[in-house]
């Protein structure tokens, strides 16, 4: 929120520069912080913390409410789940667009960590198609179980009955 | 400074401006200034009326446009500057032990939360609204089903005196009968 404090400035250029940006920052500053901060009352506001509620694997079959409850709950996990994503990606890139070109031997593990964050990502919410559905959610994990009964982990190929 | 205004006006007045009376791009239809009966006597030499449309109507509407819109501008200005200044975005903070915050303590703008607070239905409200509405249509709709095979039931077995059941009376028979009884006296025959 506050800028950091700017080093102090021993060379006539530097000290010239900042002489112009305190030309408009000084009085800026001066107002609010003798005008305007002392005039606000102290409020605050929180984050809203949601109970767990049964999910879908919980609720009966002919139980709409149960339903519907986990399907709200599966949307607002996928808020955060996307924001944790954004998160890790986003520091991926910081460190590609600072450490290039080396970035390949220095970001070696903010990569792997990225890797594996939406990896998880993709296997519980991706390839379900525009209507998101909780129990649709629900039954791609369970052919995902059935297939790696069968064949093995997924990534090592199908194994092909004779 | 002022003389090069004067200048301009003269040159926008003279011109062939749309304004003016001209028409836009089209020699024949240009006033016909040398035969036209002017309604004024040239007697002054100096401040003539000019014959040209009437922008009567394009200044009212650019008055009215103006009026209305600074009607909304100024005050939602002068509101917005003051809430921002000297009201000012929330903090955020822990939830402290304990507490269950209000709906409107969880948005940061003041406008926000008056909104959040005396205008708009909160997420909770919502959530509970709908909950107890789909259990009241899955209730009915189970009620329905049931309904349903009760009525199919009843239709296989014809036992109980409901809706696939027709009571016999013998009245209307009698009364038919009696009628053609007495036909015989009116009209001769059965």
């Amino acid at each position: 929120m506050e800028d950091p404090p700017r080093a102090p400035a021993h060379n006539p250029f530097f000290r010239f520069v900042h002489a112009v940006q305190n030309t408009i920052d000084r009085p800026v500053t001066w107002f609010r912080e003798s005008v305007v901060t002392p005039n606000r009352p102290d409020h605050v506001y929180y984050h809203q913390k949601f109970r767990r509620v049964p999910t879908i694997d919980q609720c009966y079959t002919d139980d709409p409410v149960c339903r519907f409850e986990a399907q709200q709950q599966f949307n607002r996990d996928k808020l955060v789940d996307g924001e944790i994503v954004q998160l890790v990606r986003q520091r991926l890139k910081e460190c590609i667009a600072y450490e290039i070109p080396d970035q390949d031997r220095k970001c070696a593990k903010l990569k792997e960590e990225f890797d594996k964050v939406s990896e998880s990502f993709c296997m519980k919410y991706a390839d379900l198609g525009p209507y998101n559905n909780v129990k649709d959610a629900y039954m791609k994990q369970k052919h995902r179980m059935l297939w790696e009964r069968r064949h093995g982990k997924v990534g090592t190929g199908m194994k092909i009955e004779e | 400074m002022a003389a090069f205004s004067t200048l301009l006006k003269s040159f926008v007045r003279n011109a062939n401006l749309v304004k003016n009376g001209a028409a836009v791009s089209n020699n024949l239809l240009r006033p016909n200034t040398s035969n036209a009966l002017e309604a004024v006597r040239k007697m002054s030499g100096h401040e003539m009326m000019h014959i040209k449309p009437s922008r009567w109507s394009w200044n009212r509407f650019k008055d009215l446009l103006n009026f209305y819109v600074m009607l909304g501008v100024i005050p939602a200005t002068v509101v917005i500057t003051y809430i921002n200044l000297f009201i000012g975005p929330a903090k955020l903070a822990e939830i402290p032990e304990g507490y269950v915050p209000e709906v409107h303590e969880y948005y940061a703008h003041p406008i926000t939360r008056w909104m959040t607070k005396h205008i708009k239905k909160s997420y909770q409200q919502e959530y509970e609204v709908m909950c107890q509405h789909i259990y009241e249509t899955d209730y009915a709709r189970k009620l329905r089903i049931a309904e349903k095979r009760v009525h199919q039931k009843m239709q296989e077995k014809q036992d109980s005196q409901a809706y696939y059941y027709e009571p016999v009376t013998g009245r209307n028979e009698r009364h038919i009968k009696s009628m053609l009884e007495k036909s015989v006296d009116y009209v001769g025959t059965r």
